[in-house]
């Protein structure tokens, strides 16, 4: 992880979303002033995260490890943390340096806390700060609200929503209600991410793997019942899964054979993040995989 | 590889993207380029995993190397140029994969027990006979090289050539080397390096041009005042003077990677984005250059001079150069592509050691606006607008506007809006060689030149080589350091116009 070159901060109680934005406007100007030239501003998204309090210190360590990567507007909405119709900010600019570049370049994040009152339509706060003509990217922690009103809020301006899967008590249980939003919005699920490696040593197993009866997977509901789904789509039949519930992902048995564990080193959950943020469009193997992993 | 068809557990999977099993041949395996360029872009390339599962590297050269030799001159290679961090498991992968012969090109005997050893490591590797062959070697030793391997290529599975350039000294040279190649191998089976064309913001030329609805309606002699192409060395030549006393920048430079950054440029969009339909427009675009007259070409010759605040000597003082040597250091040109789109726009282009800075550029300069309706004095800072790719360094594009300075009155002067590769993808670029090595791999010839194309290229350089006979120039006619002979300013002068210079 990079450490900002240098990071000027604003903070409010009880703003409007002007004070935020000439709050941005103050803190690039001062960020400037610290380096011979402007900061580029060379985004590629807006990123929205929607952040309950109880993953509040997790999501701001995934965005420090991915401001430098993607340098773009990063807008946390912290519901329930302010009084009812407050709106509390805390804004950051930071920059960090370019290999080979004189600038430096500008990430923003705009941490927005709001009360019970404002948390009801976060979308009306979000659309002003959105950098226009850009893709926005809606990271969800925790469990989906399914059927409730913020979640379609926020899905309605959002091109992409990014979830962990793994962050829910019942995947599989909510998988069904999760299909239902995939002809609203493009899903992407880190937990899916983190079986990539495993796919790739399945896929390796062709052609006896196409003959897979049984698969056991040591790990967590989410990617387990994902990788028995994945399989059950692409194979187009039964697959049954023998789930043994771990904190990681540590082994898959096809048909009482072991497979090697991956080489590659696992992600971190900044890296996951990032990888999701370059996916675009709908990912229709993740959606099958989604609906078949509550099929035997 | 099967097709996700045959696997359908490969859809979406990264591993659709890696190439069939394969065994690669370096020829010139003692050389440089294997060592700052090959190497370390296979590492990179097992680094993300994009070689395939099955895979062995042969390293053939003179020197007298045992297998732990080459290894032990790779590792270090790949450690001191290679772009990634140095991880134990992965070189370890590539080394256990890697091997070596001591061989002549020229012994009948020595290649026959290359042959064996060959079909040994397929047998070992399961490579399936597949084969790629990289010719890193001197012109004078490929023709002999091409031969035998045509002669020997394996029974089964299929086999890929990669050439480096220069390829041939001149048209007839090229002619014959193609010929020689005809004889044993398809042109879909050849990849002629122009490793210019693997960069990312050259390929990106094509992506500004033809997946941006705003550019191509403007891109023609109706818009476009004229383009300058620069591709400016700042670096000497770095001890090779065998090599340049013969080739010079004309064929060093401006033959290959010059006549692709026009072709680039000035292309018609191609229906699809296959190797075929690429090339053809490019030799197209060739085929319509003009060939300029001797007013229209100047040369130059670095004399002494300063870069970067240090005395470097001239060209003609360098070890190993002929001290009356007349070889051109620098090459500038007008040129004019004869079709409907471009005719009567120029397409100035130079190249040349020992200028002011590393650079390469396209710039594209457009008309000025008709009837900018403020006053002579508020608009005097005020430029044409000013496309400019940025090849290297600080890849990306800028466009150069003209906007109002605040404050009361009306005073205008020219920004730029930039997009800085670095600044917008927070990914490290490949370095060239990865991705032409993974595509000759994959059997993918698009950033590969084609024979027509090498033809044509040559066509030109024999044209203006040949007025050059006729004249002989007070050489050294430039300081290291400056931005090439006066005679280069007068060839834009004339036609109201100057070289950018920063």
């Amino acid at each position: 992880m990079a450490t900002a070159v240098h990071l000027e901060e604003w903070t409010g109680e009880n703003v409007s979303l002007a004070q935020i934005e000439e709050a941005l406007f103050t803190l690039r100007r001062e960020s400037c002033e610290e380096t011979e030239g402007p900061d580029m501003r060379t985004s590629v998204m807006t990123h929205v995260a929607w952040v309950p309090p109880q993953w509040h210190e997790a999501a701001w360590t995934t965005l420090e490890g991915m401001a430098e990567r993607h340098p773009s507007r990063a807008i946390l909405l912290v519901p329930g943390a302010a009084d009812d119709d407050e709106l509390a900010a805390r804004v950051q600019v930071a920059a960090f340096a370019l290999p080979g570049e004189r600038r430096h370049v500008a990430a923003e994040i705009v941490e927005l806390r709001l009360g019970s009152e404002r948390a009801r339509s976060p979308a009306s706060i979000v659309m002003p700060l959105l950098i226009s003509g850009l893709p926005v990217f809606c990271r969800w922690r925790g469990r989906l609200p399914f059927g409730e009103r913020v979640l379609e809020d926020l899905t309605g301006l959002a091109d992409r929503l990014v979830i962990d899967s793994r962050e829910w008590d019942d995947p599989v249980g909510d998988y069904e209600h999760l299909a239902d939003l995939f002809d609203t919005v493009a899903v992407s699920d880190i937990s899916w991410r983190r079986t990539l490696p495993w796919r790739v040593l399945l896929a390796q197993e062709w052609p006896e793997v196409g003959r897979c009866q049984e698969l056991a997977v040591n790990g967590p509901a989410a990617p387990a019942n994902l990788l028995a789904g994945w399989l059950r789509s692409r194979l187009d039949r039964k697959v049954k899964l023998v789930h043994e519930p771990a904190d990681e992902l540590e082994s898959v048995v096809v048909d009482g054979r072991e497979l090697p564990k991956p080489t590659m080193e696992p992600l971190s959950s900044s890296e996951l993040l990032s990888a999701e943020l370059e996916t675009f469009g709908r990912e229709r193997v993740y959606e099958a995989a989604v609906s078949a992993a509550r099929r035997e | 590889m099967a097709t996700t068809q045959e696997n359908p557990l490969l859809e979406g999977l990264p591993l659709a993207q890696t190439p069939e099993p394969c065994l690669l041949v370096v020829f010139g395996a003692s050389g440089d380029l294997t060592k700052r360029k090959i190497f370390p872009a296979l590492y990179a390339l097992a680094f993300r995993r994009l070689l395939p599962e099955k895979f062995a590297i042969l390293g053939a050269a003179r020197s007298d190397w045992s297998d732990d030799d080459f290894r032990g001159h790779m590792e270090a290679a790949v450690r001191e140029f290679g772009r990634d961090e140095f991880r134990e498991d992965v070189w370890d992968r590539l080394a256990e994969a890697t091997s070596y012969r001591s061989l002549d090109f020229a012994d009948d005997e020595a290649e026959e027990e290359l042959t064996r050893y060959l079909q040994h490591v397929d047998e070992e590797s399961g490579t399936q006979g597949n084969r790629v062959y990289y010719l890193a070697v001197p012109p004078a030793a490929m023709p002999t090289l091409v031969e035998d391997i045509g002669k020997r290529r394996a029974a089964q599975g299929w086999t890929r050539l990669i050439i480096e350039k220069p390829f041939g000294y001149d048209q007839a040279s090229a002619r014959e080397l193609n010929e020689l190649i005809w004889k044993h191998f398809t042109e879909d089976e050849v990849f002629r390096i122009d490793h210019y064309l693997g960069k990312e913001t050259v390929q990106n030329m094509a992506a500004l041009r033809f997946a941006n609805g705003i550019f191509e309606p403007i891109w023609n002699r109706q818009f476009i005042d004229h383009v300058q192409i620069t591709v400016a060395e700042s670096i000497g030549i770095e001890g090779r003077a065998n090599y340049y006393e013969r080739a010079g920048a004309i064929r060093d430079i401006f033959q290959n990677h010059m006549l692709q950054l026009v072709a680039l440029t000035a292309m018609e969009p191609p229906s699809d984005f296959t190797a075929d339909s690429v090339r053809n427009e490019k030799v197209k675009v060739l085929k319509s250059i003009h060939t300029p007259g001797p007013k229209h070409v100047v040369r130059g010759e670095y004399g002494r001079g300063y870069v970067e605040g240090i005395e470097v000597p001239g060209y003609r003082e360098e070890p190993g150069v002929d001290p009356t040597s007349m070889t051109e250091t620098y090459v500038a040109a007008k040129l004019y592509v004869d079709n409907w789109r471009w005719a009567d726009t120029p397409f100035y282009v130079r190249t040349g050691k020992r200028l002011p800075r590393r650079e390469t550029t396209i710039a594209i300069e457009f008309k000025r606006a008709p009837h900018p309706p403020f006053a002579e004095a508020a608009a005097e800072e005020l430029r044409p607008n000013l496309l400019i790719v940025h090849v290297q360094p600080d890849e990306g594009v800028s466009l150069a506007i003209g906007a109002k300075v605040p404050g009361l009155g009306m005073k205008l002067r020219t920004v730029h809006m930039d997009f800085v590769y670095g600044g917008a993808f927070q990914v490290e670029m490949p370095e060239a060689y990865e991705r032409l090595l993974l595509d000759a791999m994959r059997g993918d010839a698009t950033l590969f030149t084609r024979a027509d194309e090498v033809d044509e290229q040559w066509a030109i350089v024999d044209s203006i080589v040949a007025a050059w006979k006729r004249d002989r120039p007070a050489f050294p006619n430039y300081a290291a350091g400056t931005w090439g002979p006066p005679s280069a300013e007068d060839l834009l002068r004339r036609d109201g116009r100057s070289w950018r210079h920063h």
